[in-house]
């Protein structure tokens, strides 16, 4: 197995015109690229006829973090695309996690974690709903443990500037 | 009015003349109208293909003159359509502004495979800078001139607008007042607004101030700026030698002291050693295209580069930047050269060894232009291009294919005239001289335009004959037939032992063809009978042919081979 050091993750924000094929435009633009892109939510803005896009990708070099930002503005529908700082910014997740677990675990992982719970079947099997830093989804999916998960959606990123 | 009325105004509002196309089920409503009005002329092409590179020679040729516009096309949904992405996109690689519109299934109907349904905008996003699919007949005018707008703007390029059939039907009370000059979409961060940031403008005369071996790279961008002549001024007053890209040629004469010729590839000995040595590189509205750079870790290693470009994205692409200016190449030219910081240092060594460069390979050159016939005993195309350069005294227009010729003709044409060089790039497509010269014609009507092509490239647009003959458009078509698919044929002699796969072709009675044409033909297999041929066909009023017999194992030096750095560049072979 090889254990390439994953690159760091970075985030791009876009505002673009509400318009058929913008995201179609950006997805051909990430292949034909070939961008390490891990996420991309797209949502209508406060401002009619605006959207809003948060890409974030696996880069480590600033040059080639440029040339993708550059790349995005070029589209015609496309107001502004700049990087988030992720220090300077609010990230949040959101996932759905179904997994088994008894009265007893269930327990501790209340007491650790903040989640709502949606449902819960035959007493050991639970959906729930997990919001906040994608660091602390990612503990709180590994605490629950991978044999134990049957099935995660994940939303991606959405991000705000303080 | 009507849908179909509407994209004519909007057209015409424009200042478009012309309209190149083919018709079919989906588009007919608009040339049902056409053939209602004579503010437009129709031409019809003999294959959609024909068509956009017809669009590309109104837009190539007339960007130099006082009235540049943006050639429109126009197919039928389907295999119409899909006919005009090869011309699409070799207009964007080339970033040539050009309209087309085509005509789209019913809306009822779209993405319910309804005959000669293709999905228009999905293929063609990839290749232009937009498309459109106007879903409603108050969009049309509106699309129609943004399209024109944001093909034009800053780098050029191709965008299509495909209207459904019952888009062009539909009627409506709401038409645009309209003014090319003042209009401006709603495209709020579209807009490009050049401005230069003025301490990077001070390294940039630092640098050149500083340097010892500097170098100008004329790009594509200083002829779609139309700022030859100021770079001529520049490279004179900063006493920096020019090289030019294959579409930078022509923005000043060739053979000014200053000029080192093209440079790459197939570029002169002393364009691609100045570049090699070079301590500076001046890059003027280019992109460090792979054929210019060769393999990039060789490239330029000791240079610093002054990059101007109009298009943000190209800066620190392929090669990285020391000094960036984001902006139209004219308007940088003027400032630099305003700049009264800017010195002119005579560069005495440089100039010397640049001399030194321009004598490696001259001999052997002009002994071979001379020589006129090559191993097997037929005629060099280097000599009819010179032949043909010394009779039109450089001043004619060429439009060249795409193959080896067209690299002889832009080392061996002593263009003159600014902007009177037009070929694909960046594609490459073969096919593209025959119906690009029809455009180039209509656009700069009093100039004499030579369409140069080879036998492979000839026939791949051989239909064309139809739409010259049927407008009696005046071009002179060259055709240097060799046998053989003569660029491909020179890799395999170089690289590949010499095996001819897929190359030798069998060719036509090309005089019969001319001949059903109606367009006059000469075919000349002797040195002695190229002079004359050439005059005639120049002296003629109205479109003549000339067929040349030549050698097929002519090959063009230098080469830098395809992957390699200048370092292994070819200067001869035995
Ligand atoms: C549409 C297309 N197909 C294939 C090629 C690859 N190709 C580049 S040059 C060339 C040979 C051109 O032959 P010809 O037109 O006879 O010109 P010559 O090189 O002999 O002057 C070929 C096949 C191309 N550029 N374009
Ligand atoms: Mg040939």
């Amino acid at each position: 197995m090889t254990t390439t050091a994953l690159m760091k993750r970075r985030a791009i924000l876009v505002f673009m015109l509400d318009r058929p094929g913008v995201l179609n435009k950006i997805a051909m633009l990430i292949r034909r690229k070939m961008y390490n892109v891990e996420t991309l939510t797209v949502c209508k803005t406060n401002q009619p006829g605006t959207s809003r896009m948060t890409i974030t990708l696996r880069e480590d070099s600033d040059e080639k973090m440029r040339q993708v930002i550059k790349q995005i503005e070029k589209s015609t529908e496309v107001i502004s695309a700049r990087e988030l700082d992720m220090n300077e910014s609010f990230w949040r997740e959101v996932a759905i996690v179904k997994f088994e677990a008894d009265e007893d675990r269930m327990e501790v992982l209340k007491r650790t974690y903040q989640f709502e719970i949606l449902d819960r079947q035959n007493h050991e099997l639970f959906i729930v709903q997990v919001t906040g830093t994608s660091l602390s989804i990612d503990e709180f999916l590994q605490d629950v443990g991978a044999d134990r998960i049957v099935e995660v959606a994940r939303s991606g990123f959405t991000a705000m500037e303080k | 009015m009507k849908g179909t009325e509407l994209v004519l105004k909007a057209l015409i509002d424009n200042g478009v003349k012309f309209i190149f196309g083919y018709t079919g089920g989906a588009i007919m409503p608009i040339f049902d109208e056409m053939e209602k009005q004579d503010a437009l002329t129709f031409i019809m092409s003999r294959h959609e293909q024909g068509a956009v590179f017809m669009a590309q020679g109104i837009s190539r040729a007339s960007l130099s003159t006082s009235d540049p516009r943006t050639g429109v096309c126009m197919a039928t949904s389907g295999p119409g359509a899909m006919n005009l992405v090869t011309g699409i996109a070799d207009a964007n690689m080339d970033s040539v502004p050009v309209l087309a519109i085509t005509g789209q299934v019913p809306t009822g109907v779209i993405a319910t495979d309804a005959f000669q349904e293709s999905d228009v905008v999905g293929v063609m996003m990839p290749l232009t800078k937009q498309t459109y699919m106007p879903l409603s007949v108050d969009e049309i005018e509106t699309t129609i001139h943004e399209a024109m707008y944001v093909a034009s703007s800053g780098r050029g390029g191709p965008v299509v607008v495909d209207i459904p059939k019952d888009v062009q039907l539909q009627e409506t009370e709401s038409v645009c007042e309209f003014d090319a000059r003042s209009c401006e979409p709603q495209l709020p961060g579209f807009f490009y607004r050049p401005s230069v940031d003025l301490d990077s403008l001070k390294q940039a005369v630092g640098l050149i101030n500083r340097s010892e071996r500097p170098i100008i790279l004329c790009g594509h961008g200083v002829i779609s700026s139309n700022t030859g002549p100021q770079l001529q001024a520049f490279a004179e007053r900063a006493n920096i030698p020019v090289a030019f890209t294959l579409h930078g040629l022509s923005a000043l004469p060739v053979d000014h002291r200053m000029s080192l010729g093209m440079v790459g590839m197939h570029g002169t000995v002393e364009a691609n050693r100045a570049l090699m040595n070079a301590d500076l590189i001046i890059s003027l509205g280019m992109r460090f295209d792979d054929r210019v750079t060769g393999n990039l870790k060789d490239f330029a290693r000791e240079a610093a580069v002054i990059h101007v470009e109009i298009d943000p994205s190209e800066i620190d692409k392929n090669v990285k930047s020391s000094v960036a200016l984001n902006t139209d190449v004219a308007q940088a030219l003027n400032l630099l050269h305003r700049d009264p910081a800017l010195v002119s240092k005579p560069r005495t060594r440089w100039f010397a060894q640049i001399d030194a460069f321009r004598l490696e390979i001259a001999d052997q050159i002009q002994k071979e232009i001379d020589t006129g016939i090559g191993r097997e005993g037929q005629l060099l195309v280097k000599t009819i291009t010179s032949r043909l350069s010394r009779l039109t005294q450089g001043k004619d227009i060429i439009v060249g294919d795409v193959g080896q010729h067209q690299m002889i003709l832009a080392r061996f044409y002593n263009f003159q005239t600014v902007n009177s060089w037009f070929t694909s790039g960046g594609a490459g497509t073969m096919g593209c001289a025959l119906p690009m010269s029809i455009g180039v014609k209509l656009a700069r009507p009093n100039e004499r335009v030579w369409s140069v092509s080879g036998d492979g490239g000839f026939q791949m647009n051989i239909q064309e004959l139809g739409t010259i003959m049927e407008h009696d458009i005046d071009v002179k078509i060259l055709l240097m037939n060799n046998g053989y698919l003569g660029m491909v044929r020179q890799w395999q002699t170089l690289f590949y032992d010499g095996r001819y796969a897929g190359t030798p072709m069998k060719n036509p009675d090309y005089g019969a063809i001319a001949g059903a044409y109606g367009i006059p033909y000469l075919k000349v297999s002797d040195l002695d009978q190229v002079d004359d041929a050439i005059q005639t066909a120049a002296d003629h009023k109205g479109p003549f042919m000339l067929e040349f017999i030549c050698d097929p194992s002519e090959i063009i030096l230098p080469m830098v081979p395809a992957g390699g750095g200048y370092k292994e560049m070819i200067v001869s072979i035995d």
